[in-house]
Parts: structure tokens; sequence; C-alpha cells
């Protein structure tokens, strides 16, 4: 994949418009074969980037290479021949076929005074059969809908027949079946030699149609990497001021990212803490809700690659870290003991008990702080032989109130740290 | 599932049946559109010049047409025919020509169905060009035949310059910036000619009745004048029709699919500019042909250049034509200025293009 010729190549690259860069220093270069995705905040300059490659923003300083040649020496037209761009869809307020507005695609492979003939007819009946367009041939553009004209434009550059291809968040107003159609069509375009640079709005979808993924952001574009290395929790944090937790998705086998909470609404955890018994995600949106209102959460002992400590992790809350799989041992739970008798109250969420995590609900029991139990824990939450619900009924004896919904949890948890504080 | 997609099978489908199939023009009912209106511009004509103070029955219009070829000897009806009538006629429909031709191009490199010369003001600044070289050229013929056309030229690339700076800095090719701007140039261009006219008092009359859009001067030195730039400000367009389609999808798209967007609506730019000047010269202000005709055309054969600008071309022909004709009858034997027949009929045509425009969004 990375063997591929570099037929786009930016070079200690400054781009903007007129003479104020927008980006600087952009080094990297898109090979023959592979797809790079641009990921980044609204406004980066992701566009810009794409669009010096057009021609439409400036090449200020450094070089900016496209098959061989300097961009800023190419005519439209000899840059037309080998680059084709999919922007997003403008409405075209004129009656013009769609076998027309195809066909305009074959416009940089002819001469002025040439009319389209029999080869360019072919090219263009194969571009509108793989985007699924035969069928609104003879429609008008200014009547199709945004999803419809979106692939004819995906159409049109394909009619270019390019070496390199330029998405701007192309699948933008697509649905989920034609967003993968599209998708698929560019990969197969980059499966045949085709180089692609593609603007991503959507992370998990540039997760899973990039080979790499650059991020473009705070006045430059960083080096592209493989998408798990482009992704992770803390280049998100940074970029994007979201709290997210990334991992691979099993059906897909690509990362997914899934933002949890915008950074601003988490800066500072400064109240509580307050305990969550939790485990396989079952205490996630209590760890968010928690830290929406600015309190912290000790999440006891949770093992890595546990949805629940995924969140702690991005959420910044507190856990005792245990190795995959692994049981907690009694530094563990002498640790989490020691944690929740800090916290003003311990919610249990409503997860399933087994050896690995029953650790947890004996040192929320032993510790003495009151503790709130979503749902009471049934017997088919409890694969410990009784211990968990044993230690359930006694917590209750000793206080601690069932609550049914999260909501409430939290509140009433949120009311017992207030209480808290609130003494001297 | 993909392969059963890419086999070809939606080809034979119907449309999903939501909307309905507009097809496209096939070639055949081009070339017919074509000949159906050079024959309804052959008919105009031959109406325009029977009709008046002296009527004269259609067959002897076209035997005097006859005898002014072959150089046989004139009847007493000959000279109003071929004198007076024939030119009119003809410069009639070239004004219409022209102005049909320079509203295709403004919209189709605004990308606007409501650009037009009159309302982008560059018959207005084309006006006050021509003006200002009528007061100084005087009354020689040469100097008029060739002055005021070239004044008009500049009068008419100035007043598009200037309009499209305006409505760039006020966002874009927007509808909206460019149709304020055009009417805040052209209201500020007509003072200017009121005032060269109130100052230069002994021309005024003969410029008033001119700018109102008349058609009194015609004479074959005209006719040649307006055949020759019509014949260079639409050859270019027409040759290069093609990329007026690229135009349609807007400039950037355009240049993406390899066209030098910037240095070709320059070049059209001129051509327009350049048969409005043409018109303006020749009839003052004629206003809406640009706008109504193009666009009444564009519903019938679509908006492929390569159709549309001849055909847009002979309606428009036929249009002024015909809005003469009514111009010369209507307060015989007192002869109405022709700009004021097609402004009322395109007045209400604007208004309806603007309400349908809404609607639709």
């Amino acid at each position: 994949m990375s063997g591929g010729e570099a037929l786009l190549v930016f070079e200690a690259a400054s781009v903007g418009y007129g003479g104020a860069a927008v980006l600087d220093g952009v080094s990297f270069a898109v090979r023959a074969g592979e797809v790079v995705g641009l990921v980044g905040p609204n406004g980066a300059g992701k566009s810009t980037l794409l669009r010096a490659v057009t021609g439409a923003a400036r090449v200020l300083a450094g070089r900016l290479v496209v098959c061989g040649e300097d961009a800023t020496r190419l005519s439209p037209r000899a840059r037309a021949k080998v680059v084709a761009v999919v922007p997003q869809a403008l409405p075209v307020p004129f009656a013009m076929t769609a076998r027309r507005f195809v066909e305009l695609g074959r416009h940089p492979h002819l001469d002025v005074l040439e009319r389209p003939g029999p080869r360019d007819a072919a090219v263009v009946e194969d571009a509108m059969r793989r985007t699924d367009t035969l069928r609104l041939a003879d429609q008008t553009v200014d009547t199709l809908s945004g999803g419809d004209l979106q692939r004819l434009t995906v159409a049109q550059a394909l009619a270019q027949q390019p070496r390199v291809l330029l998405l701007d968040e192309a699948t933008a107003h697509l649905d989920v079946n034609h967003a993968l159609q599209v998708l698929d069509l560019v990969r197969s375009e980059a499966h045949a030699g085709a180089a692609v640079l593609a603007v991503f709005h959507d992370l998990d979808l540039a997760a899973r149609y990039a080979d790499r993924i650059a991020i473009v952001a705070e006045g430059t574009a960083s080096e592209p990497l493989p998408p798990d290395r482009a992704l992770d929790a803390e280049a998100l944090s940074r970029v994007f001021d979201v709290r997210a937790v990334v991992r691979t998705e099993p059906v897909t086998g690509a990362v997914a990212v899934v933002p949890i909470v915008r950074g601003a609404d988490v800066a500072a955890l400064s109240r509580g803490p307050v305990g969550v018994v939790c485990g396989s995600g079952a205490g996630a949106r209590l760890q968010r809700e928690l830290a929406r209102a600015g309190c912290r959460a000790v999440c006891g002992a949770l093992n890595e690659g546990d949805v629940d400590a995924a969140v702690a992790d991005a959420l910044g809350h507190e856990f005792f870290r245990l190795p995959p799989f692994g049981e907690a041992g009694s530094d563990a739970e002498a640790w989490a003991e020691e944690r929740f008798a800090a916290c003003a109250a311990i919610l249990v969420a409503p997860t399933p008990f087994g050896r690995a995590n029953v650790a947890n609900l004996r040192a929320a029991v032993r510790s003495g702080a009151p503790m709130l139990l979503l749902d009471d824990v049934t017997p088919d939450r409890d694969y410990t032989g009784g211990e968990a619900r044993a230690l359930a009924r006694e917590a209750c004896e000793r206080g601690a109130r069932v609550v049914a919904s999260e909501s409430e949890a939290v509140a009433a948890a949120l009311a017992l740290v207030e209480s808290k504080e609130g003494r001297p | 599932m993909r392969e059963q997609g890419a086999s070809g099978t939606e080809t034979a489908a119907p449309a999903r049946g939501r909307r309905p199939l507009r097809p496209a023009l096939r070639p055949a009912s081009r070339a017919a559109v074509l000949v159906a209106l050079a024959a309804g511009l052959a008919v105009a004509m031959v109406a325009g010049v029977a009709v008046g103070a002296v009527r004269v029955a259609p067959g002897e219009v076209l035997a005097a047409i006859g005898r002014a070829l072959s150089g046989a000897a004139r009847t007493a009806d000959d000279a109003i025919i071929v004198d007076l009538r024939l030119p009119r006629v003809l410069l009639a429909a070239l004004v219409g020509a022209c102005l049909a031709t320079a509203g295709v191009l403004y919209q189709a490199l605004f990308r606007n169905a409501l650009a037009d010369p009159y309302i982008l003001g560059v018959s207005s600044g084309a006006g006050l060009g021509a003006t200002l070289a009528f007061v100084a050229a005087g009354t020689t013929t040469a100097g008029v035949l060739v002055g005021v056309p070239a004044g008009a030229f500049l009068g008419a690339l100035a007043t598009i310059a200037l309009v499209v700076a305006l409505a760039e800095r006020a966002g874009r090719f927007e509808s909206t910036s460019l149709l304020l701007a055009g009417v805040a140039v052209s209201y500020t261009l007509a003072a200017l000619t009121s005032f060269v006219m109130v100052v230069s008092r002994e021309s005024m009359h003969a410029v008033v009745f001119w700018m109102m859009g008349g058609l009194q001067r015609a004479s074959w030195p005209w006719v040649g004048m307006l055949a020759a730039v019509l014949a260079g400000g639409a050859a270019a367009p027409l040759a290069r029709s093609r990329d007026l389609d690229l135009m349609l999808l807007g400039d950037e798209r355009a240049s993406q699919l390899g066209l030098d967007a910037r240095r070709f609506t320059l070049a059209m730019l001129a051509c327009a500019s350049l048969v409005v000047a043409g018109a303006v010269s020749v009839s003052g202000l004629i206003g809406f042909v640009g706008l109504m005709v193009p666009h009444a055309v564009r519903l019938v054969v679509g908006p492929d250049h390569r159709t549309l600008l001849p055909a847009s071309a002979l309606a428009g022909a036929i249009a002024v034509v015909l809005a003469d004709l009514l111009a010369r009858i209507v307060l015989a034997p007192v002869e109405l200025p022709v700009g004021i027949v097609t402004a009322l009929a395109g007045g209400p045509f604007f208004v309806w293009l603007l309400t349908r425009k809404e609607r639709a969004a």
C-alpha cells in the first residue's frame, strides 16, 4: 500500500488565500492506491488543503507536487485531467439532464471545439452505472434530491478518470446505504491505483475507509497515521475538545469513536468524589452525569479494556487498573475500600456481578459510606453464587436506598455531596 | 447486492416515479426548433415590412425585395419597403438577437435566471457611453456609426465591472446582491445620462427619444454595423457553448473540471458587452428582452447552450420585430418607442418570475 507512487506531495507547504496562510508546514504524501483521510474541527482548513490541490487556494510557501508536476504550474485543464474533486454538491438551478451533467466530467479530455465521442459516452455510461445513477440519466438535475445529485457529482468526477481523487465531505448528504456505496467506490478507485485525499466529517467513516488519517488543526496538518494511532483519546481531547472512548469496533474491525461529553462541560471536576460500583459499561452514564455536574468519581477496580474503565479514563475519573480479565486481589479491594470511605455517596450501577468485580461491592459495603443501589441485585445479575445478593441485602439493612433511575441516583448522590461539603 | 446493482438492471427499471421525467431534447427536435424559429422570424419580418401607414401585401414585400436584389426597376412603394421598412425590421431583428444573446450569457455566467443587460445596469452604462459619444461626435455619419457604438461598448464594460465588483463585495454573485448592485448602478447612470442631456440642450430631444428605445433612425449602414457586431459578439460564445454549460455549475466547479473560469468569464462578459453596446447604440434602452426571451426559450429547449444561444437569438429577433410592429400601429400615425412596449410586457413577466422562484424555494 505504501509502495505506490507518490501522486500528491506537500513539501513544507503553506496554503491559504491572498497572502494569508491558513495552514503552514504541511508535509505529507498521498500514494497511488491509498486513501488518506483529513479530520479536524470546523474551519480548521481541511477544505483549504484540498483547494490548494485544485488551484482555488494558493501555495504560499513550500511546494505542492501533483503527479510529478509543480501544482502552481498546471493549467486548469491539465490539472483536471489528473485531479478530480467530489465537493458537497451544490444545487444546479438549471434543467440540465443528468447524463449531460456527468458528461461535463469529460471536459478536460476534449479539445475546445471537440464534441464528446463514443469513447466518452462509454466512460460516462460506466461512471453512471457504478454510481447507480443510470436510471436518472434523462431526468434534469434541478429536480433531483441532494443524495441523487451527490452521486451524480461522484459520477462526474469518475468520468474525469482521475489519478488523484479529492473528496470534500462527499458523503455528508447521503443516507447510510449511499454513503457506504460512494466510499466503497472510492476504495475501489484507490485499489485501481488512484491516490485519494478525503475530508471526513464522520470520524468512524474516516477510520473505516482511510488507510491513514491526518489531523488538521491549529494551523497545520499532522503526519498521516493509521487510524488507531491518529484517533486516540488524547488527540480527540486536544483537537476537538471532546472526551471520547476509542475502541476497535468488532464488526468492522475499524476504530470507532464514541464521544462522551464536550471537554468544556467537564473542565473542572472540583466536587465529590462519589463512588461508582460498575463494570461492562453499566456505569458509563452515571460517570458522565457526575462529570457534567463537576463531580469526581471513584470507580473501584476495573479491568483494562472494560467500557467503564475506558469511560473513566476519558473523563479523568479514578479507578484501580486491573489487567484484562484479571481478578481484583486484596490490594485492589483495600484500595477501593479506602477510597470509597472518603466518598459522600456510592452508586451501585446495574452491572452483573462476577468474581472479578464483586470485590468492589464488598469494599463499598465495608467502607461505610451511604449507598444508592440502582435496582436490586436480582439473581440473573449474580454470578457469584449468592454473595452479591447477600452484600446488597447487607447494604440495605445498613440504610442503602434502592433508586429507580439514573437521574434520581445522580441527584441523590449530589445532594449527599452537598450536605457533606456543607459540613465544616 | 452490489453485484445486482452493477448488472445494469436499473436501466430498464422505471425511474422511481416520484418526479416527472423531463427528457432531453433529441438532436432532431433541436434542429426542428431552430427551423421553426427561423420560419417564425421570416413571417414576423414580412409582417413588419407590410404593416404601416401604407399597407403593402405580403406578396408585394417579397416581390420588392426580389426586385431590389436583382436590380430591376422600382415601383413607387419600393422606396418605402426597401429604404425605410426593411432596414428598420432587420435592425429590430438584430437588436433582439443581440439583447437575447447577452441575456443568455449573463444568466449563464452569473448562474442566475434573473440576470439581463437592462437589470444589471449594462444597458444604462452603454446608454451613458453612447450619449456622451453622441453629444461629442456630433452629426457626422461616420462619427455616429463608429463613435456611438464604441462609447456604448466602453460604458457597458465599465458598468459590468463596477456591478460585479459591488456584488462581490456584498457577497459573491448572489441573486440579491447582483440585482441590487445592478439597480443602484443603473439609477446612478440614468441620472448621469439625464444630466448630460440637460446640459447639451440642442441634442436633448433626439437623445431622449433614442434612449426610450426607438428604431426610427434605421438605415442600411446601421444594419451593417449591428450585423457585424452580432457576428463578432456571438461567434465565440457559440463556439464555446460547452464551457458555458460548465459555468452553470459555478466558477469553482467549472475550474475543477478544467475551465479557466475567470478568464472565460471575462471573455464572455466582453462579448456580452459588445452586443449590448451595439443594440443600445442603435435603439437606446430596450428592456426585458434579454431577460424574458432566454428564460422562455430555456423552458422549451433546456439549458444546453449549443441550442439555447441560436434559439434565443432567433426568438429575441422575433420579439423585437413584433414589439416594433405594435409600437408603430397602436397609436398610428404616432409611433411609440419600442422600449415602452417591451417594458409593458416585461414588467409583469419579471414579477411572475420572482414569485415563481419564491414559491419554488
